[in-house]
């Protein structure tokens, strides 16, 4: 009987085994994790080719050119988006705070305009060298990279 | 030979489509560069009783559920798009691997509120017709078929004219987001019926409108459509016998019965998203005018159905689904005498339930199993021609379908 003495501040190894297999079937565990993986995230950066004359942009506006709702800045310049790769935590950190959708609700809008014949996604871009040279490039082009990335050749662009 | 012709068309296809991924891969970073898309899917149907969608009942089940397609689009200026995806499949007696144009267009977007596009075009009916065929864009390997019955595939998906697009928008309230379109569909008759001599649609015209309100994630709509059918058919001897029996055949009857059914129909939608999360719920009517040289009463019949679907991502390979469903094929069909007033092919409740694992980022697979109370989404064809009444009232499918997309 010396198992089920109740011991304050410890579980019983049998009631923390049920405990995290209930939360998996109810998906509490995800989102702890989630949320743990959240805090750990890198921030992401919002850039812009040097010739962009926004400073700041709306959130909601840049989720649009991202979902390719908007198509033009307002100095008439064709908008060119670019993502990271669905894996990278930048994409992730900037999917959940701009789009306010999961990578993989994105993901499955974009699926869906590719075969219904409406649109085709931002190219997704390996790496934040890859978006820096796409942003540098392209004088519409809007991106982001991972908090570390050095910025060279492009604007940061903040996000009221 | 069947089987090596279609074994031999699935190699042919995944090949093209391998090499296609390739020439994507290379072009990722050339905004301007042609864009190619594919997905190949390969589904697996058993039903505990009746033939539902294919030969399911038996004991191995159907694997007559393939779908493969592959699109190019190439941005010609800033403005101007133009697209084409071939598309083949097979679900029971549908398809048969036959390929098509599934849909081309010419785009242009001259602002971000008005756009025209010309060819041939995906309907833009309720929140997922356009996406029928696209199963990496959902949850469900079937769409509740109360409002997207996989059957009516040829009638419902697309459209061969015009359309006027864009997004306005509404500062604080949101924005809007319209779709107006008109023109007519080509289909091939014998994909409807062998008996069939002739059939054509005169005109099709349409529009949705989607409010994407100011609370992120929720949008509300509708979409109504407008058509007409038109066809002719040699009935059977058996039928003939029968029309002639009931005084039905008209004094001019030279052997061929001709037939227009205008239809209206239309659709009210909602959905809201937010994260994994997706909530939607659709609710449709459709109005059959059927007009033919019979010698029978005006016919009108008016048709409903509705679901309620729900699904979350638990994580970024995991994501569980449930819709609930319901369809009537008639609701001001009168009560018939007997002792049961609501007969089993008068409805067709659906209870679904699915489990989509995105095994890689290309790559998933579904699991889905249906509860089915009635008859009415059946076909007496597949089913040894039984009349619905006959069928089993309660019965189940499992789905199994993986798909392979880039």
């Amino acid at each position: 009987m010396a198992g089920s003495r109740f011991v304050p501040g410890v579980v019983p190894q049998r009631r923390r085994v049920a405990f995290l297999v209930l939360s998996m079937v109810l998906g509490v565990a995800p989102g702890i994790e989630r949320a743990a993986r959240a805090d750990a995230a890198p921030e992401f950066r919002v850039i812009v080719h040097p010739s962009n004359p926004l400073q700041a942009a709306d959130r909601g506006y840049l989720a649009d050119a991202f979902l390719k709702k908007v198509s033009r800045w307002e100095s008439g310049e064709t908008i060119r988006a670019v993502d990271l790769r669905p894996d990278s935590p930048a994409r992730r950190r900037f999917s959940e705070s701009v789009l306010k959708r999961s990578v993989g609700a994105v993901r499955s809008y974009w699926q869906q305009r590719i075969f219904s014949g409406r649109d085709v996604p931002p190219p997704e871009l390996e790496s934040d060298e890859s978006v820096l040279a796409f942003v540098a490039k392209f004088p519409g082009a809007v991106g982001y990279v991972s908090g570390a990335a050095k910025l060279s050749g492009v604007r940061e662009l903040s996000v009221k | 030979m069947n089987m090596l012709r279609e074994n031999a068309k699935r190699a042919v296809c995944g090949a093209l489509l391998l090499t296609s991924a390739r020439a994507a891969a290379q072009q990722a970073e050339d905004p301007s560069a042609l864009q190619v898309h594919g997905f190949v899917s390969q589904g697996y149907i058993k039903t505990t009783r009746n033939n539902y969608l294919a030969p399911s009942a038996r004991a191995q089940g159907s694997v007559d559920f393939t779908e493969v397609g592959i699109n190019f689009t190439k941005p010609l200026g800033d403005r101007l798009r133009v697209g084409i995806q071939f598309f083949a499949h097979d679900l029971g007696p549908l398809g048969n691997y036959a390929p098509q144009a599934d849909w081309y267009y010419l785009d242009y977007r001259f602002f971000d509120w008005l756009g025209v596009r010309a060819g041939k075009t995906k309907l833009p009916w309720g929140l997922y017709n356009e996406a029928n065929d696209v199963d990496a864009g959902r949850v469900p390997v079937l769409l509740p078929q109360s409002v997207y019955p996989v059957a009516s595939r040829e009638f419902l998906f697309a459209q061969t004219g015009g359309e006027l697009y864009g997004d306005l928008p509404l500062g604080a309230a949101g924005s809007l987001e319209y779709r107006l379109y008109g023109g007519t569909i080509f289909l091939n008759s014998t994909d409807v019926s062998a008996q069939l001599k002739g059939f054509g649609v005169p005109y099709e015209a349409g529009a949705r409108l989607m409010w994407l309100s100011p609370i992120e994630g929720l949008q509300l709509g509708g979409s109504a459509q407008a058509l007409r059918f038109d066809f002719s058919f040699s009935p059977t001897p058996e039928q003939q016998a029968k029309y002639q029996m009931a005084g039905q055949l008209p004094a001019d009857y030279a052997g061929v019965i001709s037939a227009k059914i205008p239809i209206k129909l239309w659709v009210a939608s909602v959905e809201y998203q937010k994260e994994g999360l997706a909530l939607a719920a659709e609710y449709t009517r459709s109005y059959l005018h059927y007009q033919t040289n019979l010698l029978l009463p005006e016919n009108k019949i008016t048709n409903a159905g509705g679901y309620v679907m729900a699904s979350y991502q638990v994580t970024p390979w995991f994501t569980p689904g449930v819709y609930c469903s319901g369809w009537f094929p008639d609701i001001h069909a009168k009560v018939p005498a007997g002792p049961d007033p609501h007969p089993r092919s008068s409805f067709q409740h659906d209870i679904a339930a699915t489990l989509r694992y995105d095994l890689t980022a290309n790559w998933l697979v579904k699991v889905e199993g249906h509860y089915m109370h009635g008859t009415a989404g059946l076909q007496s064809a597949l089913n040894d021609n039984r009349p619905l009444d006959s069928l089993a009232k309660d019965w189940g499918v499992l789905l199994v379908k993986t798909t392979g997309y880039f």
